[in-house]
């Protein structure tokens, strides 16, 4: 749609030489213009003249830093992209960097392929801010990233599953493949676990997201709903030695929506404060009304989440990087999914944590109320509004 | 001592590598394990294997395209064949670049999960002795 256009201009701003030549290379061979620059200040000096698109910034440089760069780059031109290159070791600076308004960061090394797809990303994000129509495209690119990482989700235990059969097709008759033949097929299975939960959980987010969740607006008692998740994972948590507790107030506690999603939110968040504990851990789990609202908590004395993934935790497949969480099998979408339900149900869900201590999810949704019956139409938005009302 | 040819395999993937270095190895050859592009390349130093097989996506990035580039400019290693095995050859055709045209110096590209008929025949071409080709 915008093949008419000349093409954007890219500044790539990096003291390492070899990156700017490859970074360059990459990008015109795509037919984008590229200026680079050795030096931030000489870029800056730049900036207004060349007035690029977008700019791939380097943090680490000498005379001015990345981020400073950045700072004052959108003091420029507040519409330019900015996308931070860094090394793996500096994460932290790289979330700073977007907090400074940079679009994204690029760890290095990167393939010509991520360089690509970030820059189209960056490149279609600043168009649709220009543009008018952002927020349809926007879901759209969203949705196509999102496919590609579920076909790579589903293809990689596929492809493991697959093999197995094949070397033991192959080669069951040898005696070290027999050996591991059960142990193997244990594998197998696992394997095939896990799909079928990235599946249902895939499934679920998909019909978060096309609004066939969150339909119905009841009373929604949560006391029922807390014990009878906490059952069910008794004998679970009893395993590592997990104790599970519940502190419902003593009177009604009931939200506004949907039963089913109230119990798939708090399934989902009970599930996590049970596996990512500590053997004699605790799990507690508290409901009571603040401000017309309920606030749920899911309190746990787990292995705590990093500050630096917490800013990521919500979004699809996120998990966090770290050997304790990494043991336990996982699709990285039961947090996405609550977040989705939440804020459908015009809630909102947070966390604290303390690494190594322990994590505390909380979620505020719309408290019960009982109302006068043309209120509670309006609030579902029906038609006869006005003659309930006049009536 | 071991006259077996070594094989590194570099997967993020342990069940893939499991089940592929069992092959492998009732197949004749000695075996090296890693998890991802670092390790490769450390093991990759250490031990020069005689043949690596490698895969793309790891840590969630196209990590074995760094590692195959990091690899080549290991002089010990410029010679030693590189497999590229990966799936997002299904999904991304533009991967299977020829080995000589573009920046990926690798020597065969295959697809995941491979035919292990087909994968044995080709590392037996590529480390068979330069005159007969056995
Ligand atoms: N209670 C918790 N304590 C520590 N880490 C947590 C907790 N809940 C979630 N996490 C981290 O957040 C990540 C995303 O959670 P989630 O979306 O439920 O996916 P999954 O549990 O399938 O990995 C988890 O992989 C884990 O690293
Ligand atoms: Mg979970």
């Amino acid at each position: 749609m915008t093949a008419e256009t000349p093409s954007e201009l890219i500044i790539v701003i990096d003291d390492d030489y070899a990156m700017r030549l490859s970074c360059r290379k990459i990008l015109s061979k795509s037919g984008f213009r590229v200026e680079d620059f050795e030096d931030g200040a000489e870029a800056l000096n730049a900036i207004s003249r060349l007035k690029p698109a977008l700019v791939l910034v380097d943090l680490k440089m000498p005379g001015i830093g990345g981020l400073e760069v950045i700072t004052r780059l959108h003091e420029i031109d507040p519409q330019i992209i900015s996308i931070v290159i860094t090394g793996y070791a500096t994460i932290d600076t790289a979330v700073e960097a977007m907090k400074s308004g940079a679009y994204d960061f690029l760890p290095k090394p990167f393939s010509p392929e991520e360089l690509r797809i970030i820059v189209n990303r960056g490149l279609e994000r600043r168009r649709l801010a220009l543009e008018s129509h952002r927020h349809e495209i926007e879901r759209a690119l969203l949705t196509r990233r999102f496919v590609t990482f579920v076909s790579h989700q589903l293809q990689t235990p596929l492809v493991a599953i697959h093999q197995y059969l094949d070397v033991l097709k192959h080669l069951g008759d040898s005696a070290d493949v027999a050996a591991k033949r059960n142990e193997w097929l244990d594998r197998c299975l696992r394997r095939t676990e896990d799909m079928q939960k990235l599946i249902k959980d895939w499934l679920t987010l998909s019909s978060v997201e096309s609004g066939a969740y969150a339909r119905r607006h009841d009373r929604v008692e949560l006391s029922g709903i807390i014990s009878t998740i906490l059952q069910s994972y008794e004998t679970m948590a009893a395993l590592d030695g997990i104790q599970l507790e519940s502190k419902a107030p003593a009177g009604p506690c009931a939200v506004f929506g949907d039963a089913n999603c109230v119990s798939v939110v708090l399934d989902n968040l009970i599930t996590n404060a049970i596996k990512y504990n500590k053997p004699g851990g605790r799990v507690t789990v508290t409901a009571e009304p603040a401000n017309g609202e309920i606030a749920i908590s899911v309190a746990d004395t787990g292995i705590g989440i990093p500050e630096e993934s917490r800013p990521f935790l919500f979004e699809e497949f996120f998990r966090v990087k770290q050997e304790a969480a990494q043991q336990k099998a996982g699709t990285g979408l039961g947090l996405a999914i609550c977040k989705k339900i939440v804020s459908e149900m015009g809630g909102t869900i947070d966390v604290q944590s303390q690494p190594g201590t322990g994590s505390t999810f909380r979620v505020r949704l719309p408290a019960w109320r009982e109302q006068p019956a043309s209120e509670v139409v309006l609030v579902n938005g029906l038609a006869q509004e006005d003659s309930d009302r006049g009536r | 001592m071991d006259l077996r040819k070594k094989i590194l395999i570099v997967d993020d993937d342990a069940d893939f590598t499991e089940s592929l270095s069992a092959f492998l190895e009732a197949k004749g050859f000695h075996t090296l394990k890693a998890r991802d592009g670092g390790e490769g390349l450390k093991i990759a130093r250490l031990q020069r294997p005689d043949l690596i097989i490698m895969d793309v996506v790891m840590n969630e990035r196209t990590e074995g395209f760094f590692t195959v580039q990091q690899l080549r400019r290991v002089p010990e290693l410029q010679a030693t064949p590189i497999f590229v095995l990966s799936s997002i050859y299904s999904t991304h055709p533009e991967f299977q670049i020829s080995p000589d045209s573009g920046w990926l110096a690798h020597d065969e590209f295959l697809s995941k999960p491979p035919d292990m008929n087909d994968l044995l025949g080709r590392i037996r071409r590529h480390l068979a002795p330069k005159e007969a080709t056995a």
